[in-house]
């Protein structure tokens, strides 16, 4: 949905840039445009775009949720112990996530019925998640009797392509359905585009909310049961920072940061530039360390460029 | 006469598509108070802008002390000697009377505060003027009143030679008002010069010397206070009385939607009134007269303390906006930016918001229809854009409340509250939502106008109740309405407020 000229005209920047990057790197190294680096790459990025979906929604809706690194270390630990204490895979996954699905509601509950500022209350949420991983696992990895089917959905293929890949396109499907064509998408956009009209025209302004966060929460716990299979194993010190690179991901995709507008595209956009920013950087054998001060360059580059364009157009 | 400190010659200010002032003379004598009246959208807050440096002038010459002045912000007029009594005042909540009184000049050495001199001049206007005021209290626990002694201590201390005053006494209570008409007065007694603004006769047959009335951005006369009367003050305000259009309607006084019975809360008094189907009801009073209280308090945005309201005959209780929305009440908000529309969207998702179920089904909308039906809506409002999905945020004024009311509309609404309807839209846009209105009522809605301005209570309104300090005063019918005696009522100032009940 285009909400507003300006922000599809950053989304068209970014493609631009990401086609650009990805010629160059195909130049400069011979393994970067192949199927195995682009699976790769899908990979990495699924995590971050399967959890930004909701949380794009969220943040168009003037939200913030900085919990979700530690709700993805808290399911997937979670979903490694219970399939240790021989509960069956499929319910492992269900109960995981619901888990993430708890603390969206306790996060959407503190910022709508305690009226704590959103950051505050997930950052909250966010030492607590952690805590609680840790707590749960004695601190330890969780990787003895996970069996072969743990890894299935982190690790298998459908065909030649990733099925994390299956999923995330699911998840962007779905979010685009929900942002474009549904009253939940359309509330979203109307809070945090300006709340008190929103409240005024007789929205149920708390419940919507609570509904964004529930959603995080439960595509964050998601995530988490996804990342422990990939991984193969149970580890509570997961997704340190996670959340950043999913902010980061939905602001490069042209969502405003007071809300308002946004769109689950250019979040898609904006993660995929940042994963494969960090794997061309991998490849031409650029130290992480540097890959760190590039990713932080870009952001604040591109969100800089995104205005003054905004001023070239008022003008 | 003495000496003119301040001379105003043929002064003007245009906006886009509106003169707000037309060639001002004005001269103030030193030492005087000098009093500007006027109706909304007279231009007295055009020309205090000018003064403080705020805006900018069109055209014009103002000369103080002698000097040529144009200061370009409302700092360089403070350090010219021109301080401003906004009616927001400038304190600092979380820091004590003697820090907000010493606020940006606070002795230093390399950056580090040092105690303040108490021989210093500001402290001891305050203690003149205020001596009960502890100096160590926190701004935030005083009254308005006491900040406001603050805000005008601190001008004076700053060597103001002028000090405008805008609607100061709106926010005060009787004594209060008292106090600071002495403060006022040893003032004028030290030989500074005020500027008073005011809709309140009485506070300027009070405090007055002069008086200047302004209408539609002229000044029309200026007069010794001594020598008028508050008749002819009325009637100089309000000039040729131009109300025309307003033709008799066939409003059939029978079937109630809306009953509201000794509504009170902390600002209202004893609200009570009826609306019937089909009728165009007026509340006209000042700012700050209760209009937007009673608003709140239909729309379920405010409790009130006591009384009860009926819709179509039954007793109902707004605890929230949807709750009043159900019962067929929308509003169009005075404030058309920040709360009737979501600037960054479109016509389209503007006017679907306040009723989306409409239009979906199980959660999703039917694009279609949402299209068909905002271009239903621009068609019978005549809203003028490019397409169903132009951003309102660019939009005129006039189109935007278009928006506003279609909103309204598709909520289902058959009660309307329309807060000010045609504040900051250009006169041709006003009258064709004057229109609007009046063809909502022939279709049977039932529509509320509060507003500060008479002639659009006067040409749209088929009963008026007027509002005082959060009191009904008196009910007119349209026909027995007269602008003077209106304007008379409503400005009637607290000291005579038991003899216009008994009229």
């Amino acid at each position: 949905m285009k909400s507003s000229l300006n922000s599809t005209l950053l989304q068209k920047m970014v493609v631009v840039g990401i086609l650009i990057f990805i010629i160059a790197l195909s130049f400069l190294s011979r393994s970067f445009l192949t199927l195995t680096n682009f699976n790769n790459v899908t990979r990495q990025v699924s995590f971050v775009v399967i959890t930004g979906c909701a949380v794009t929604a969220l943040m168009i809706s003037g939200n913030f949720d900085l919990s979700i690194g530690s709700v993805l270390a808290l399911t997937g630990t979670i979903s490694a112990i219970l399939v240790t204490y021989s509960v069956p895979l499929w319910l492992s996954i269900i109960l995981a996530t619901l888990v993430g699905s708890g603390i969206g509601l306790l996060n959407g509950f503190m910022v709508v019925k305690l009226n704590i500022p959103s950051i505050i209350a997930t950052l909250g949420t966010m030492y607590a998640a952690r805590g609680l991983a840790l707590v749960i696992t004695g601190g330890n990895t969780i990787h003895l009797g996970l069996g072969e089917n743990f890894t299935l959905l982190g690790r298998g293929y459908l065909g030649m392509i990733p099925i994390t890949f299956f999923i995330m396109v699911i998840a962007v499907l779905l979010f685009y359905f929900i942002e474009s064509k549904t009253t939940l998408g359309r509330y979203a956009y109307a809070i945090g585009g300006n709340r008190r009209s929103a409240f005024l025209s007789g929205i149920n302004v708390g419940s919507i909310v609570v509904l964004l966060y529930l959603l995080v929460g439960s595509l964050a716990g998601f995530s988490g049961v996804l990342m422990a299979s990939r991984l193969g194993v149970g580890q509570p010190m997961v997704g340190v920072g996670f959340e950043f690179d999913v902010i980061v991901a939905v602001i490069l995709g042209g969502t405003s940061i007071e809300g308002g507008e946004g769109s689950v595209f250019g979040m898609v956009v904006g993660a995929f530039i940042v994963g494969f920013i960090a794997n061309g950087l991998n490849l031409l054998g650029v130290h992480s360390f540097y890959q760190s001060i590039v990713k932080g360059l870009v952001l604040v580059g591109a969100v800089l460029l995104d205005r003054k364009i905004k001023e070239m157009i008022v003008e | 006469m003495g000496e003119i400190i301040l001379r105003v010659r043929s002064l003007s200010k245009n906006y886009p598509g509106v003169c707000a002032l037309r060639g001002i003379d004005l001269d103030i004598e030193r030492g005087t108070i000098h009093c500007i009246v006027g109706e909304n959208g007279a231009g007295k807050s055009t020309f205090i802008k000018i003064l403080t440096g705020a805006e900018k002038r069109s055209g014009g010459d103002i000369y103080f002390q002698g000097k040529e002045f144009k200061p370009r912000s409302i700092r360089e007029a403070m350090n010219l000697g021109i301080s401003t009594l906004f009616q927001e005042l400038n304190i600092v909540d979380q820091l004590t009377v003697e820090e907000n009184l010493i606020l940006g000049r606070e002795p230093h050495r390399y950056g580090i505060i040092r105690k303040p001199k108490y021989s210093e001049r500001v402290f001891q206007l305050m203690n003149d003027f205020a001596p009960d005021i502890p100096l160590k209290k926190r701004a935030g626990l005083l009254s308005f009143a006491e900040k406001q002694v603050i805000e005008i201590v601190r001008a004076i201390a700053a060597d103001a030679s002028l000090l405008i005053m805008d609607e100061p006494t709106a926010a005060l209570s009787e004594s209060e008002t008292r106090r600071l008409f002495t403060i006022i007065k040893s003032l004028k007694r030290e030989g500074l010069t005020v500027i008073y603004i005011s809709h309140i006769l009485d506070d300027i047959f009070n405090i007055g010397d002069v008086v200047t009335v302004l209408r539609d951005g002229e000044a029309v006369d200026t007069n010794s206070v001594k020598e008028i009367s508050r008749d002819e003050l009325v009637r100089m305000m309000i000039g040729k009385v131009t109300t025309d259009k307003y033709v008799p309607r066939m409003v059939d006084y029978k079937e109630k939607v809306l009953e509201v019975i000794n509504l009170s809360t902390n600002k209202l008094k004893r609200i009570s009134f009826c609306l019937y189907k089909g009728e165009i009801l007026g509340f006209y009073g000042l700012r700050g007269s209760g209009k937007t209280e009673i608003v709140l308090s239909l729309f379920g945005l405010d409790r009130p303390g006591e009384g009860s309201i009926f819709v179509q005959g039954r007793k109902t209780y707004f605890k929230l906006p949807r709750d009043a929305i159900s019962q067929g009440i929308f509003i169009v908000p005075e404030e058309r930016l920040t709360e009737g529309l979501i600037l960054k969207l479109s016509i389209r998702f503007n006017i679907s918001i306040s009723n989306l179920d409409s239009i979906a089904s199980f959660g999703v909308i039917d694009a279609k229809d949402e299209i068909d039906l905002t271009k239903e809506y621009m068609r019978i409002m005549s809203i003028k854009a490019r397409n169903v999905e132009q951003q309102v945020a660019t939009l005129s004024g006039g189109n935007q409340q278009k928006v506003v009311i279609s909103k309204c509309l598709h909520a289902g609404a058959n009660i309307l509250l329309m807060d000010e309807p045609t504040r900051g839209i250009d006169i041709g846009a006003k009258e064709e939502i004057h229109r609007i209105i009046r063809k909502l009522a022939e279709q049977g809605n039932a529509v509320v106008i509060f507003s500060s301005e008479y002639s659009e209570v006067l040409s749209l309104c088929d009963r008026i109740y007027l509002l005082r300090n959060g009191e009904i005063v008196k009910e007119l019918k349209n026909q027995e309405a007269e602008p003077e005696e209106m304007l008379r009522v409503i400005t009637g100032g607290r000291w005579n407020s038991h003899e216009v009940k008994l009229e």
